[in-house]
């Protein structure tokens, strides 16, 4: 809703709003700064804030000490195969109940989605042993599915929610001129599905890439993704807080940046479609 | 031939999803129910016990305790999330000047992981190297900041972390919420000289209904899955100070290779669950056929 507000109340509403937003924000920015100071420097008195010797020294010690590149690199092939895997699953099914529905649909994609809800803990046992018989366990291809398994009912969702945007008219056309169902998918939805589609991926990418319980309960050493990294760290014994800080925002950096991008996406799909 | 493709395609398209999730999901949720009414302890097994799994886990002060704090856990998550939320929503909704550089700022918590969430309070927290020592480095020796490591207030500390995690996202829904009154409805009511608090109270809150409704259901479901935020921050620590359900059943699985006890708490932990979403999901329905 918009109201006519005084300019003083405005000034007044800006000024408390970009107070609260500092408050949320300066953990992240001051672990992102801290990693950039000597050890001296992160406990100096009076703090430094932005004056002082910036230094890459810790970054290149976390790499040393705990091998950063491999764990983002499990992240992304962990992240990125099960996201792909899910949407070559999911597209046929969202297109389906988007386009062609039937009096079912609504049930069945709100029975779907309601498993996203679900406590991991409930299948743990099950994924757990069948890993064990398969050899799956500390695998990234044994990761990659069962990822690609958790979220596949909030990828259908949100795909669903994205192509029922798409008006029907336009396919209804499209058959008139004689279009068979090849053409009508390749020519004239695929162009318009790409956005929803894109949004999907990004979305599931940073779920993917938060998801610490099953990596956590799932990996040991060789499949281990970023968020087991960032777990390692969670003793802080024998570091200090300059290398803690290196340590925490390489774990995040990559979220960061996507996070950035994709808010949209995130509300939308953490509110399982409800805010557009 | 081509006509008969065409009418099953959309069946056989879905299929995939929806049986990997019929399998996946609610074939292996009937497993672990199995398994809560087996003998089984470090390996399944398949003895049948009936409720014995259930006697005995009602019956551990251990578990008692994961209840007692996922409660105290629950109500303060969700109560402060959405007052914090539907404040913040309202200030923003005041005509912020740069609210679009300002709205990804209040969501950025969210895109972290919990573990990334808990590690870092955890720093924050610490006595020794976070707040607690920063604050007497800079001259306010007597400044204590130690519930992390005690027991009575390490609950607190989860509620804080999951808090700055979650109120921006609450925010969001609120704030949609908002944008979505009619503008005609508050322009009568101010005609009639309702003052803005009036008209928040009476008009705006009330027609909120519904987004009260979601953000509750998406925070009280996350309260009960919480397990990485704890992980991370306590360990469920000091002692069992910050136990939750997930983190008694993840213990009593690997550590005590207790299966039968572990798939009975895993049991209970999806009827809450389930006891939360149905009626949501029943009235989601309702209304969709209503309208």
């Amino acid at each position: 809703m918009a109201r006519a507000v005084t300019t003083q109340r405005k000034t007044l509403n800006t000024v408390i709003a970009w107070g609260i937003g500092l408050l949320i924000f300066f953990p992240i920015l001051w672990t992102i700064l801290t990693s950039f100071k000597t050890e001296g420097q992160a406990i100096a008195d009076p703090p430094l804030f932005l004056f002082f010797d910036w230094t890459l020294e810790n970054y290149a010690v976390v790499q040393e000490r705990s091998d950063y590149m491999r764990f983002l690199w499990n992240s992304v092939i962990i992240a990125g195969g099960s996201t792909l895997l899910g949407i070559i699953i999911a597209v046929p099914a969202a297109w389906s109940m988007a386009f062609v529905p039937s009096k079912r649909t609504k049930d069945i994609l709100l029975w779907m989605l309601s498993t996203k809800m679900l406590p991991a803990v409930g299948v743990l046992y099950p994924i757990y042993l069948l890993f064990i018989s398969l050899g799956l366990l500390d695998t990234r291809i044994g990761l990659t599915i069962v990822l690609m398994l958790i979220n596949l009912p909030i990828i259908v969702w949100m795909l669903y929610t994205y192509f029922k945007e798409i008006p029907g008219e336009i396919l209804e056309a499209a058959r008139m001129d004689g279009a068979s169902l090849k053409e009508e998918i390749l020519y004239v939805l695929t162009p318009m599905a790409i956005p929803g589609i894109a949004s999907t991926v990004l979305l599931n990418i940073i779920l993917a890439w938060n998801e610490a319980f099953w990596t956590l309960n799932l990996t040991a050493a060789n499949a281990a993704p970023l968020t087991a990294f960032i777990a390692s760290y969670s003793s802080p014994e024998g570091l200090f807080f300059a290398k803690l800080s290196a340590a925490s925002t390489m774990a995040i950096a990559p979220i960061l940046i996507l996070g950035w991008f994709s808010q949209k996406q995130l509300v939308r799909g953490l509110t399982f479609g409800a805010v557009k | 031939m081509s006509e008969r493709l065409q009418d099953w395609l959309p069946r056989l398209v879905l299929a995939p999803s929806f049986l990997l999730v019929l399998f996946f999901v609610y074939g292996f949720i009937i497993y672990t129910g199995y398994l809560s009414v087996s003998d089984s302890r470090m390996l399944p097994s398949y003895g049948f016990v009936g409720l014995d799994n259930y006697e005995r886990l009602f019956k551990l002060p251990h578990w008692w305790r994961a209840l007692n704090n996922l409660w105290v856990f629950g109500a303060l998550y969700i109560i402060i999330c959405t007052a914090l939320g539907l404040l913040v929503a309202i200030l923003l909704d005041q005509k912020i000047r740069a609210e679009g550089v300002l709205r990804p700022i209040y969501l950025y918590p969210m895109a972290l992981s919990f573990i990334v969430t808990g590690t870092a309070w955890k720093w924050f927290l610490d006595p020794g190297i976070g707040l607690e020592h920063t604050m007497q480095q800079w001259g306010w020796e007597s400044f204590a900041f130690n519930w992390i490591k005690d027991r009575n207030f390490a609950i607190y500390t989860v509620v804080i972390a999951a808090v700055w995690q979650s109120s921006g996202f609450v925010m969001a829904m609120f704030l949609a919420g908002l944008r979505g009154v009619d503008s005609e409805i508050i322009r009568a009511a101010q005609m009639d000289g309702a003052s803005g608090f009036t008209i928040y109270r009476r008009i705006i809150i009330p027609l909120m209904r519904p987004v009260f409704l979601s953000a509750f259901v998406v925070l009280a479901h996350l309260a009960i899955k919480a397990y990485d935020l704890v992980i991370a921050l306590t360990g469920g620590g000091p002692g069992q100070a910050t136990e939750l359900p997930a983190t008694f059943m993840y213990s009593y699985t690997f550590t005590r290779n207790l299966m039968g006890i572990g798939a009975s708490s895993a049991v209970i932990m999806l009827i809450m669950i389930f006891s939360i979403i149905v009626p949501y999901l029943y009235s989601e329905l309702r209304s969709e056929k209503k309208s």
